[in-house]
């Protein structure tokens, strides 16, 4: 990409963002940082100022300190200059239900400064990767939930961002579309995008980031944050048939275990790596323990979320 | 995916004050489409027209033939102007005052906001949009007015004049309404504050310009010019000042008295007047009516009538009150300096209407101002109840 040659280093980055609505502190201390082909997940709980923080990473709300940088430029002191540099895709769905889709999107390429043609091109250029094609000349109010994540989507793209940033966008979305954007979000990064995404399907993330920021409060959790993950990763489940005490024989073992529910059939165990995994499994194997599942314990960071959740109670 | 090229997005580096006319053109026609293929446009459009036509009718079948007025079509002409001015007053807002915060409540706003577009051309797109949706309305009902001054003998420029005026007043409604649609957060709000500004302006200056007359009132001394005596029927005079009776009338002609009176003093409230849209548009209609040497012929057609009440007003009360014309002949009598003088005084004012329209015009920019400054973006202070997205 032509406009991708400046080695900028880091595409989006914040530094110490805070903002409040009246008495309400929303963001007390965000910081974060994505490089060009990386996808950051920005995760927390309901109410813990992830969309307020990607407003203002946007450049739609003034922090009231802290610095932002996208694409190297200052939305804050640039405004246009910068935003044509980012995507947004709002946790609201907006959609135009008169325009179609094809005149949505050629209108938000015009907004950003495209000629007429290239922009109705580029729509359904969009559209196709988008999987909404044969809507092309439908009115978005006929479109399903889903349809319409999809176009918001297809809107954030359409000039070609070097940043983007997506607020929820798997939600309300089908398992099939859920793996298109999966393969669509890694595609945009091999192709050299900065992305930030928050979601609460978890789960999906663990497949499509490189890396996560914890937030918590109003602030984005730090290093701790990752070693939280880190330890979530080498978290295993053991789970044999009923009847078995798996815990007895962890025990018998001296392998420190932690319960799974009240059955004693299960337990989780923290592995130091994969070939200490396939060690203990030989030796459970060997002690005629009768195995039905072995295997990583999950999301990571939906482990590591949760941890941190308790962790604040 | 395809590389495409922002360049040009580059060169739009501007600020919030920046406009294009391609960006505001983008704008409208975004507006126009959205909200139009979404309301019955048609069916607004063909009852506007059923009603002004009923309107024409009525009035061509009630009032048509009446002379007495500047001519038989010109109460048609003049009331079917006010009926469409008070109907497009109605029209106008209803696209503008719910346009910024309905996007924002319905999340199309902020969408917009992020791209290169500048926070003027989103502002001026939708206010160009909803103009040019009243204009409709007003194009619509040009043919009823070409027809209503067929028959009124008011001259070409009364309907060009009228019709631009009609215009200019719709955009600044629709400029209010804008205005209302990006301060308040909720629809209903700004809807109810436009609807009161258009009343405000059209209906409580007018009673604001009455219940002011207390305020103003000052004791006035008014020269009452009578004859000495008037007579009845049998020919026996009376005294005009005492009603006396009077056997042996001596020195007949004309006498005058002096009296105190709290009079309105209405050349300190005349510009609440000028502030009236229909004041406005009837004081910059030309009539032709003629202002003959005779001090009591006032003017005849119902526009000019208006113009020439607001214009007195502005010269505060008559201070010489002549009753002296002949009881037994029709005969013009001569005017009386201060009466001549007063004349001249309304000869000479300055029209009303520029005055109206620039205060019109500086309410229009103020709430232009304002959305503007309400879109700009990144926001600093959001006011209660409203989100960015």
């Amino acid at each position: 990409m032509s406009h991708m040659e400046v080695d900028r280093g880091l595409a989006l980055e914040a530094r110490g963002l805070r903002r409040a609505f009246g008495t309400v502190q929303a963001v007390v201390d965000a910081s974060l940082a994505v490089p060009p082909g990386h996808v950051t997940a920005l995760i927390g709980p309901n109410g813990c100022g992830k969309t307020t923080l990607m407003l203002m990473l946007a450049g739609l709300l003034r922090p009231d300190g802290g610095e932002v940088s996208v694409a190297g430029r200052d939305p804050l002191a640039e405004g246009a200059a910068a935003r044509v540099h980012l995507g947004w895709m709002p946790d609201v769905l907006g959609t135009w239900d008169s325009l179609t889709c094809e005149e949505t999107l050629t209108t938000f390429g015009r907004a950003y400064g495209l000629a007429r043609e290239p922009a109705r091109a580029r729509a359904f250029d969009l559209l196709r990767t988008v999987h909404l094609s044969e809507y092309a000349s439908q009115p978005a109010r006929v479109l399903s939930r889903g349809q319409k994540q999809r176009l918001s989507l297809a809107r954030a793209l359409v000039h070609d961002p070097e940043v983007l940033i997506l607020d929820e966008p798997a939600s309300g979305l089908d398992p099939r579309s859920r793996i298109e954007l999966r393969e669509l979000v890694r595609a945009l990064a091999a192709d050299g995008k900065a992305i930030l995404i928050s979601s609460h399907v978890l789960s999906e993330l663990d497949e499509m980031v490189d890396s996560a920021v914890f937030m918590s409060k109003g602030a984005t959790l730090g290093a701790d944050a990752d070693a939280v993950v880190e330890k979530a990763r080498r978290r295993w489940l053991i789970t044999a048939l009923p009847g078995t005490d798996v815990r007895a024989v962890l025990g018998d073992l001296g392998r420190p275990w932690e319960p799974v529910g009240d059955a004693p059939e299960r337990a989780a165990v923290h592995v130091v790596d994969e070939a200490d995994a396939a060690a203990l499994l030989a030796v459970l194997v060997g002690a005629e323990v009768p195995l039905i599942a072995f295997g990583p314990a999950g999301s990571a960071l939906e482990q590591a979320y949760l941890t941190m959740e308790e962790d604040r109670r | 995916m395809t590389a495409i090229d922002i360049s040009t997005g580059e060169t739009r580096q501007r600020g919030a004050w920046r406009p294009s006319l391609s960006g505001i053109l983008l704008v409208a026609q975004l507006e126009l489409r959205q909200r139009i293929r979404s309301t019955r446009w048609k069916w607004a459009l063909a009852v506007f027209v059923a009603l002004v036509g009923a309107v024409t009718l009525l009035l061509e079948s009630t009032v048509g033939g009446e002379m007495f007025y500047g001519g038989p079509g010109d109460v048609v002409f003049g009331v079917l102007v006010f009926f469409v001015l008070f109907l497009g007053l109605l029209v106008s807002p209803t696209l503008s005052a719910t346009s910024i915060n309905g996007d924002n409540k319905d999340g199309t706003l902020a969408p917009l906001q992020v791209t290169a577009l500048s926070a003027i051309e989103i502002v001026l797109g939708k206010l160009l949009a909803a103009w040019a949706a009243s204009l409709a309305f007003l194009a619509l009902s040009i043919p009823f007015m070409v027809w209503g001054f067929v028959g009124s003998g008011a001259p070409v420029g009364a309907v060009i004049v009228t019709v631009l005026v009609l215009a200019v007043e719709l955009l600044v409604v629709c400029a209010i309404g804008l205005g209302w649609s990006a301060i308040a957060s909720r629809t209903a709000a700004s809807a109810v504050l436009s609807y009161v500004s258009v009343a405000t302006l059209s209906v409580l200056t007018l009673v604001f310009f009455g219940l002011s007359f207390v305020l103003v009132s000052e004791p006035t001394t008014v020269r009452y010019y009578d004859q000495q005596y008037y007579y009845d029927e049998t020919g026996q005079a009376y005294d005009s000042w005492t009603g006396e009776r009077v056997d042996d009338p001596t020195a007949d002609g004309c006498t005058f008295r002096e009296e105190t009176w709290d009079q309105p003093h209405t050349e300190r409230t005349w510009w609440l007047l000028a502030a009236n849209p229909f004041v406005i548009v009837a004081d910059a209609a030309p009539s032709n009516d003629v202002v003959s040497d005779s001090r009591y012929e006032s003017p005849q057609t119902m526009l000019g009538s208006i113009k020439y009440a607001v214009r007195s007003a502005r010269l505060g009360p008559e201070t010489v009150v002549n009753y002296c014309y002949g009881y037994d002949s029709y005969e013009e009598p001569e005017l009386l300096p201060e009466e001549l003088e007063r004349r001249e005084r309304l000869a000479g004012l300055s029209a009303v209407w520029p005055w109206g329209l620039a205060f019109h015009g500086l309410l229009a920019a103020g709430a232009i101002v304002l959305a503007v400054r309400r879109l700009e973006v990144p926001h600093g202070r959001l006011s209660p109840g409203t989100r960015v997205a």
